[in-house]
């Protein structure tokens, strides 16, 4: 049942007996059969059309026992089965799903499908700073092709995506064999996949004010970042939010300097001291040096330089959401009004 | 292999669909794939191979250079479905039913023949290998924005290195590619790279508050 159901939503796959012990449990494997090994374990790939088909047949592949892949865009998973740093029997490649690239909005808020990609995000002018955000991911080459729905399953501590979301309050919408689920990003980052579910849409907020994203690494076309920071505003309900990646395994908030941050603003004019701009850093400094469990220290930087490029960057993205006024005199001062100014 | 002309075949999503189901004779999976409006038959690779691989391996398709296989470099640009991508970020099977055009596959006349040329003219090609996925991506850009100044350039282009020009013949050819073809809609003055070069842009992600 399996079989005819995938073959008639397009299923490509290897020789009969490679497809046997893909989706057999293991002990039904007949003695004497070889995987093939040439370009990796892979030996099937289903294509299919809807959220419907993909659940079907990630559910049925895993029953059987073995290990399934969901292919977006392919950026992460693809160099990935190559280098042989992941291992899939089963491809479940969600190109095809169409109902994947549509993102739409709310009254008040903007729900993105997981096979949008960066670049589809780079445009959109319901959201300009993820827009922004998208923009500074990668290549062309990457924008074109990742998704949204990857940045979620790669879950990169320095995501730009996923510190976007982050600061945004952003839940992730998943569909399994037992329903749709829609919990908020910390929760499923924290409990992680189900192996027969799927990420279909993200849902944050629609802007409410001034957001900035910033990040700091190597070459932008050809690493992810090393720190990124998300500085977000909400004019209506007097709040701004902040999240760090790059410092712990996940994007981390910064509820400290959040509660700095709602104290300090003149919410009627969305003005700050620049002493404020530079205290909230410091709070971002003091938070980072907290976060548990940390990133290990690697050759992209020690943790002492993701903390201090942490506090630079809110900082800015802090000083950049709003109108810098410097004691006791007010007007913009230096380098952190710039752009400060509507 | 089998190359057929893709025109002359229902290419459509249904036709994709039905390649997608079928086993090669010699037991291998199969599928087909439209590289540079030919549909070629894949048999015989392995599902887990990406894009690059059943191009050069498979097909013979060496217009695509192998350099990294970690989507850095750009050496195996393509368009795929008219996107610039690095080929070999995708799983070849996965692109049945897309058009996959390699830089052999940009036709002979118009602006990809203008970014052959002036890469030839200005000297942006040394030992070449990073030229096949150079003019995917400048062609790519220059059909998108004609009109890009030198950050927009740069930007596009940062998907692509070239360990030899040191970039600098690179954007002279993409900028002569502009005032050529700019010289060609008569009556525009806006053409010319270095005119633009100053141009703002405000695709960073260090732009001010747009919100109060
Ligand atoms: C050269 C290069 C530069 C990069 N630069 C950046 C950068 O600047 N910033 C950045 O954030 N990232 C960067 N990345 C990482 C990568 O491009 C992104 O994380 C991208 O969003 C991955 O998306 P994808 O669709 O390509 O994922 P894939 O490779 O297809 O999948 C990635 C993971 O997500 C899972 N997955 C895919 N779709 C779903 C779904 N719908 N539901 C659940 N799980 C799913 C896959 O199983 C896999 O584990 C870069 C990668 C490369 C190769
Ligand atoms: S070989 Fe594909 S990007 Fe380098
Ligand atoms: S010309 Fe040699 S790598 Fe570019």
């Amino acid at each position: 049942m399996f079989r005819r159901g995938s073959d008639r939503a397009g299923a490509v796959h290897g020789p009969a007996h490679t497809v046997l012990a893909a989706v057999l449990p293991p002990a039904a494997v007949p003695v004497g059969v070889v995987p093939v090994t040439a370009g990796g374990t892979t030996s099937a790939m289903f294509r299919p059309r809807t959220v419907g088909e993909a659940v079907e047949m990630l559910a049925a592949a895993h029953d059987s026992g073995a290990a399934v892949a969901l292919l977006g865009g392919g950026t992460d998973l693809v160099p990935a089965l190559r280098s042989g740093e992941r291992a899939a029997e089963v491809v479940v490649a969600l190109r095809r799903v169409l109902e994947l690239r549509v993102r739409g909005a709310g009254a008040d808020s903007l729900t993105i499908g997981a096979g949008v990609t960066y670049t589809d995000l780079a445009g959109w002018s319901l959201s300009p700073g993820l827009a922004r955000a998208a923009r500074v991911v990668g290549s062309v080459q990457i924008r074109n092709t990742g998704t949204v729905g990857g940045a979620l399953g790669s879950a990169r501590p320095a995501g730009d995506l996923l510190t976007f979301l982050t600061a945004a309050d952003a839940e992730v919408l998943t569909t399994s064999p037992r329903g749709s689920d829609r919990l908020p990003l910390p929760r499923f980052l924290a409990e992680g996949l189900a192996p027969d579910a799927l990420v279909t849409a993200v849902r944050l907020a629609r802007p409410g004010g001034p957001q900035v994203y910033l990040k700091i690494g190597e070459r932008q076309a050809a690493y992810p970042a090393v720190v990124s920071c998300a500085v977000l505003v909400d004019r209506v309900r007097h709040r701004l939010t902040c999240a760090v990646g790059g410092v712990g395994l996940l994007p981390a908030r910064m509820e400290a300097a959040e509660r700095y941050a709602r104290d300090e603003v003149d919410w009627s004019t969305g003005t700050v001291s620049s002493a404020a701009a530079r205290r909230f850093g410091d709070l971002v400094v003091e938070a980072a040096t907290r976060i548990t469990p940390a990133l290990p220290a690697g050759p992209r930087g020690s943790a002492e330089y993701r903390w201090h490029a942490a506090g630079v960057l809110a900082g800015r993205a802090f000083a950049r959401c709003l109108h810098v006024t410097a004691p006791p005199a007010s007007g913009p001062v230096g380098d952190f009004a710039a752009g400060g100014q509507p | 292999m089998t190359a057929v002309p893709a025109d002359g075949l229902d290419a459509g999503a249904e036709g994709a669909d039905r390649a997608g189901g079928a086993a090669g004779a010699d037991g291998g999976e199969s599928y087909r794939l439209n590289v540079d409006g030919f549909l070629r038959t894949v048999n015989g690779a392995s599902i887990g191979d990406s894009l690059l691989t059943v191009l050069r391996d498979t097909l013979g398709v060496t217009a695509v250079k192998d350099a990294c296989e970690q989507g850095r470099c750009g050496a195996c640009s393509v368009l795929l479905d008219g996107r610039l991508a690095a080929s070999c970020t995708v799983l070849a099977a996965d692109a049945d039913g897309t058009r996959v055009v390699t830089v052999a596959g940009l036709g002979g006349a118009g602006l990809a023949r203008a970014v052959r040329a002036m890469f030839l003219a200005e000297g942006a090609v040394q030992c070449g290998f990073c030229t096949p996925g150079f003019v995917v991506a400048v062609t790519d850009l220059l059909t998108r924005h004609p009109d890009a100044d030198e950050e927009e350039i740069r930007e596009a282009l940062a998907g692509n290195i070239c360990r030899c020009t040191g970039y600098g013949r690179i954007l002279a050819a993409v900028r002569a590619v502009q005032a050529e073809r700019g010289a060609l809609r008569s009556g525009d003055a806006h053409s010319s790279g270095e005119t633009q070069r100053h141009g703002e842009t405000q695709r960073h992600s260090d732009g001010g508050p747009d919100g109060w």
